[in-house]
């Protein structure tokens, strides 16, 4: 019999108040007991002597994506069905061994999990044995972004000093003017290319720290549209790109700051400078929308895998990296518009279609 | 031997049989992985996981055959024990499929990606999911689930006919791309074959619930009249596909 459920249901007899007494307490106890690992925000699996489960609480269940129901009262291979998962919970009820590893786990998506399995000690025979789950999924995502991040920074900071070292030795060997002059603008280039990684790096911790925003004032988003195309029309056609913008005539007015709204439009223009193939059409507007404003940036690229989707609003993601690094590419980009956006109560959608293109709606309130 | 003996062995017969199950899914997880990461460690550990897929198989079977030499038993639990001689056939091929395809993914881990991988990960995930209800439907001795699993069979088919002629074509295009089409064609053919053995399963777990054998997976012709086209391929081609 699992631990403590030999109090369970136990009737109270109308001669023995100190039994009844007993019995009370078990129950509270027992209550108790279920209150607190239903609680836990790990996942809890008991199996008693004949590997039959006798406690899987909420936990586990999500976890495993099995209910309460399915699991109690059953092996575990039978509803869980992770060999490696049973084969630990087995030896640690026949030979006592305890056992911590990291397993994963397909339930639709691959989970990973790390899972300690061991004998439960002190409790009376027959015996069981416990696992506990922790879900570390989000864990090894995040780890594997700063990863990815950490080589992309590394990357992105180390090739433009490197490009500026070799054109300053060459310089300090004695060239022509002609040949100084065009080294001197390689030299520019490669220094804005590193203040602009660390430009975002800045904005974006800026962003998180939740520092205070400028005040907010009517911004026209058809003006900030136009002047942030005006500013990119130059490098759609040396990129032979056609970038158009398309705006009413009339404004479209936000409560908002102007200077990080600016950075959004650009922050999308310049993504979508990035992917679009020689040839291709990058749009920019803006429209009402049922009493909102809707800005678009649309392109006509390689779209974005729908698994990549979910994630291309995180911080350091990159859909491809070796794309974004030949592009130059932090993966910050779309994590600064996210939290601006955040910033103006509004919200910010991509469609994406591979071989089709990408379009990034935000949609603000109109002031009135 | 006595009768309650019987149904504890029976039931641990039957859990072993998931375990199988289990180990087989993950090994189809983890080869497919192996092979869109390049990454022959995981594909090393794959094919010397096969061996413990063969013990539990030979254990399940000497669990099998005593119980019918020492229980003659009758009815449903005679299906059972019949339903699970056939099932481990299944779950151990698709264990040698798993293999299969680690060992390709070493042949293939020196060399550039042909393309990148979007519809043979989509056939695993697919493969996967009926191997998956196919078992549960076995847990739970389902017929209704071991009905519906199969109808899944259609779509990892068309999976596989856009693999086969996408490779095909390049492989035509460029002939120093036949060595890695042809590698994963293989590759596609085996995710295809992973989820015939679920049908076979199903099949299996309606026989042994309802006691009448029944063939689940639809006839190449019932899928091409389904599909509505050929695709490039002939009706033979496929035959020929589909009873390798």
């Amino acid at each position: 019999m699992p631990l403590f459920d030999q109090f369970r249901g136990r009737r109270k007899s109308d001669s023995d108040p100190l039994a009844n007494a007993l019995a009370d307490r078990s129950a509270a106890l027992l209550e108790r007991f279920d209150a607190l690992v239903d609680a836990l925000p790990v996942g809890v699996i008991v199996v008693g002597d004949d590997g039959r489960v006798t406690v899987f609480n909420p936990a586990a269940a999500e976890i495993f994506a099995v209910p309460r129901e399915r699991a109690i009262g059953r092996t575990l291979i039978e509803s869980v069905r992770s060999f490696e998962l049973d084969r630990r919970l087995s030896n640690a009820l026949r030979s006592g061994i305890e056992q911590t590893a990291e397993l994963t786990h397909n339930v639709g998506s691959e989970r990973r999990l790390e899972v300690t399995t061991r004998p439960l000690r002190g409790s009376e025979l027959p015996r069981e044995a416990v696992a506990v789950v922790h879900d570390i999924t989000r864990v090894r995502e995040l780890e594997s972004i700063r990863r990815d991040f950490v080589s992309n920074v590394s990357h992105e900071l180390r090739t433009p000093l490197t490009s500026v070292k070799i054109i300053v030795e060459t310089l300090q060997g004695g060239v022509d003017a002609a040949t100084q002059a065009e080294f001197l603008n390689d030299i520019a280039r490669e220094t804005d290319r590193m203040i602009a990684l660390v430009g975002d790096l800045l904005g974006l911790a800026k962003l998180e720290s939740g520092a205070p925003a400028s005040p907010f004032g009517p911004v026209d988003l058809c003006e900030v549209c136009r002047e942030v195309v005006a500013t990119q029309a130059l490098r759609a056609k040396q990129l032979n790109i056609d970038l158009q913008v398309r705006t009413p005539d009339d404004p479209i007015e936000i409560e908002g700051e102007r200077t990080r709204l600016v950075q959004v439009v650009v922050n999308l223009l310049d993504n979508a400078l990035r992917v679009t193939q020689p040839g291709g059409h990058v749009k920019v507007g803006v429209k009402r929308d049922d009493g909102h404003a809707q800005l678009y940036v649309s392109d006509d690229g390689p779209g974005i895998p729908s698994s990549a989707l979910p994630h291309i609003f995180e911080r350091f993601y990159v859909v491809d990296r070796s794309r974004a690094r030949s592009a130059t590419g932090t993966g910050l980009g779309l994590a600064i518009v996210k939290h601006i956006i955040e910033l103006h109560a509004a919200s910010v959608t991509v469609e994406s279609e591979l071989g089709v293109g990408t379009t990034f709606r935000c949609r603000f309130k109109i002031k009135i | 031997m006595g009768r309650e003996n019987f149904h504890r062995i029976l039931d641990e017969t039957q859990q072993d049989v998931l375990r199988l199950g289990s180990l087989v899914e993950d090994a189809t997880a983890k080869s497919v992985d192996a092979l869109t990461r390049s990454d022959v460690k995981l594909a090393d550990e794959i094919c010397e996981g096969d061996d413990i897929v063969d013990d539990l198989c030979v254990r399940i079977e000497t669990n099998c055959l005593n119980l019918l030499a020492l229980q003659q038993p009758m009815a449903s639990d005679l299906r059972t024990i019949a339903a699970m001689l056939d099932i481990i056939i299944d779950l151990e091929r698709i264990g040698d499929h798993a293999c299969d395809i680690a060992q390709i993914t070493k042949n293939l881990a020196t060399e550039p990606q042909l393309k990148p991988f979007i519809d043979i990960p989509l056939m695993a995930t697919n493969a996967r999911e009926m191997l998956r209800e196919s078992l549960d439907a076995f847990a739970q001795h389902n017929a209704d689930i071991a009905h519906k699993v199969p109808q899944k069979d259609d779509e990892v088919d068309r999976l596989y006919r856009a693999v086969f002629k996408e490779l095909i074509e390049f492989m035509a295009k460029d002939p120093r791309a036949i060595g890695r089409g042809s590698n994963l064609i293989l590759v596609a053919l085996y995710l295809e074959r992973i989820a015939d053995h679920a049908t076979n399963i199903c099949e299996r777990v309606v026989y042994m619930v309802e006691g009448v054998p029944k063939h689940l997976k639809r006839s190449v012709v019932e899928i091409n009249q389904a599909i509505g086209q050929s695709e490039g391929l002939s009706t033979r081609s496929l035959g020929e596909t589909a009873a390798s």
